[in-house]
């Protein structure tokens, strides 16, 4: 589906309510997947997309496009529910494959073994929620800068210079000084 | 808010495949519960006798109180005896 097609659904939805099915069901295994990587339970992680996807359809009205994807007004969703969710529990729990980390661990020069990459983890717990998402968004989602600054809410550098800066947090974490 | 990373070779386990995904996708109720989110009361508050009743009696209140205050205010009452206007205050 490309940016025009995309916005005529949007504008088509936001005429009728009706008319959100096309979008919601474009979206909706995305939205599932994102979802499920921080939730981690199959039928939570339902609700959490239903509920993204009803509060979306609420908001829409007020929604312009402003050339940003509309998968990004959805993330941003996404996560609103996710934090609530998590302040209920007080907790976050998060379940991560050796190969999502891949790419994180390879970043900080760091060798792919057990004891490592569990110290990986106890670092990942030490950053603040606003941190440890962006690593989240850039290497477990494989996000661009762009991306995430679109779901973020923040321009292309900003995003870039944020993880940059949560990088190098995490190596202090991980120095054995440390 | 405690954060916790487990980090384990398979994760989260098996995926669900795209079909099995696509399974989960309710739009007939995602517009039901759009309705109910969005509906407004069938009747207006002031229509219901009860609620009309109960709206009344808060008025009423609230104006019994207010004159009250009024009148209280009107006899000087409410105003401590050191702190009256007429009274002159005393000069070192």
């Amino acid at each position: 589906m490309d940016r025009t097609e995309e916005e005529a659904l949007i504008r088509a939805a936001q005429a009728k309510p009706e008319r959100f099915a096309p979008l919601y069901e474009h979206h909706f295994t995305a939205i599932f997947r994102f979802i499920l990587k921080r939730a981690a339970d199959r039928d939570l992680t339902a609700d959490l997309t239903q509920q993204t996807f009803l509060k979306a359809m609420v908001a829409l009205p007020r929604y312009e496009p402003r050339g940003l994807p509309f998968k990004a007004f959805l993330y941003r969703i996404a996560l609103n529910e996710l934090h609530m969710y998590w302040r209920k529990r007080k907790e976050k729990v998060m379940d991560l494959s050796h190969a999502e980390v891949k790419g994180l661990s390879e970043e900080l020069g760091m060798p792919e073994q057990e004891a490592e990459l569990a110290s990986l983890g106890r670092a990942l717990g030490r950053l603040s929620a606003d941190k440890a998402q962006l690593i989240e968004l850039r290497y477990m989602d494989g996000m661009s800068f762009a991306e995430m600054g679109a779901v973020l809410g923040v321009g292309e550098d900003a995003a870039k210079m944020r993880t940059h800066r949560v990088l190098s947090t995490l190596r202090t974490y991980l120095s054995p000084r440390a | 808010m405690k954060q916790h990373y487990r980090i384990t070779p398979q994760g989260r386990g098996p995926e669900p495949s795209d079909a099995e995904i696509a399974r989960l996708a309710d739009g007939k109720r995602l517009l039901y519960d759009y309705q109910r989110a969005t509906r407004r009361p069938s009747q207006p508050i002031y229509r219901d006798p009860k609620a009309f009743l109960l709206l009344l009696l808060i008025v009423l209140i609230a104006w019994l109180a207010s004159g009250g205050f009024e009148k209280e205010q009107k006899d000087g009452l409410t105003v401590p005896e050191h702190i009256h206007p007429e009274r002159p205050t005393e000069q070192p």
